[in-house]
């Protein structure tokens, strides 16, 4: 377990994990707001 | 030493910067000019001839589908976006051209901000919140006994905690600018040989 937990924590799996996390929030964003042209004004 | 006139400004010189002066422009607007080439969205016949060919092309495309299939629901959700879509950018501040597109306004004034400044700084803030974790969590692994296998081998809680004190790093940065621990010493950035 302590081994597996090294290897999540090597740069390029994190990596991988935190982008894979990035790219789908901004997916959420996009299907909850879509098309913003401009930053909405509230 | 004698100086002669036309050593010091030949006349090609003098051409330059003549002509140069033809180009200026002496009617400089003011920065919160009106943009006499563009009209508001909503007022702009060629972005409503663009929303009734959108809608009409998509229409099109649902006659090929039976009322009740996967496509045809698909096809109305996207008219229903396309016109959400044109509803909202001309209730907006947008300005649109002659062929009827929304032009972004990045003159820096206000009442048009929030097409290109307020983006721009947020671009900005959140580009500096990851630089400024990158920078924080490499000169941690720097103090500690195995700086390599810390850059390899990342400490998750380290670099998390790190991440999610990073939005205060405008503040930051400026204490460590004040400070002088931002920048390095002049005599120990390296050059090369000269």
């Amino acid at each position: 377990m302590n081994y597996f937990l090294k290897y999540l924590s090597t740069a390029p799996v994190l990596m991988t994990v935190w982008l894979s996390i990035t790219s789908g929030f901004i997916m959420f964003i996009n299907f909850v707001y879509p098309d913003p042209l401009t930053f909405p004004s509230f | 030493m004698k100086f002669k006139i036309s050593s010091i400004f030949p006349q090609t010189f003098l051409v330059t910067v003549l002509s140069a002066f033809c180009f200026l422009q002496f009617d400089v607007k003011p920065a919160a000019a009106d943009f006499n080439a563009l009209v508001p969205c909503k007022e702009s016949p060629a972005f409503q001839k663009r929303l009734n060919s959108s809608v009409k092309k998509l229409e099109n495309r649902l006659k090929l589908y039976t009322a009740d299939s996967k496509e045809a629901k698909a096809l109305t959700n996207e008219i229903n976006a396309t016109k959400h879509r044109f509803e909202r950018y001309g209730e907006s501040n947008l300005l649109c051209g002659k062929e009827g597109l929304p032009h972004l306004i990045a003159s820096g004034q206000w009442d048009h901000a929030n097409e290109f400044v307020v983006p721009g700084i947020l671009f900005l803030y959140i580009t500096g919140w990851i630089g400024w974790a990158g920078r924080k969590y490499v000169r941690y692994a720097s103090t500690t006994e195995n700086p390599f296998e810390n850059e390899i081998i990342i400490n998750v809680p380290v670099a998390l905690s790190i991440m999610n004190s990073g939005f205060l790093w405008p503040v930051e940065s400026w204490k460590e600018f004040t400070s002088g621990d931002l920048l390095n010493a002049e005599e120990d950035i390296t050059v090369s040989p000269r």
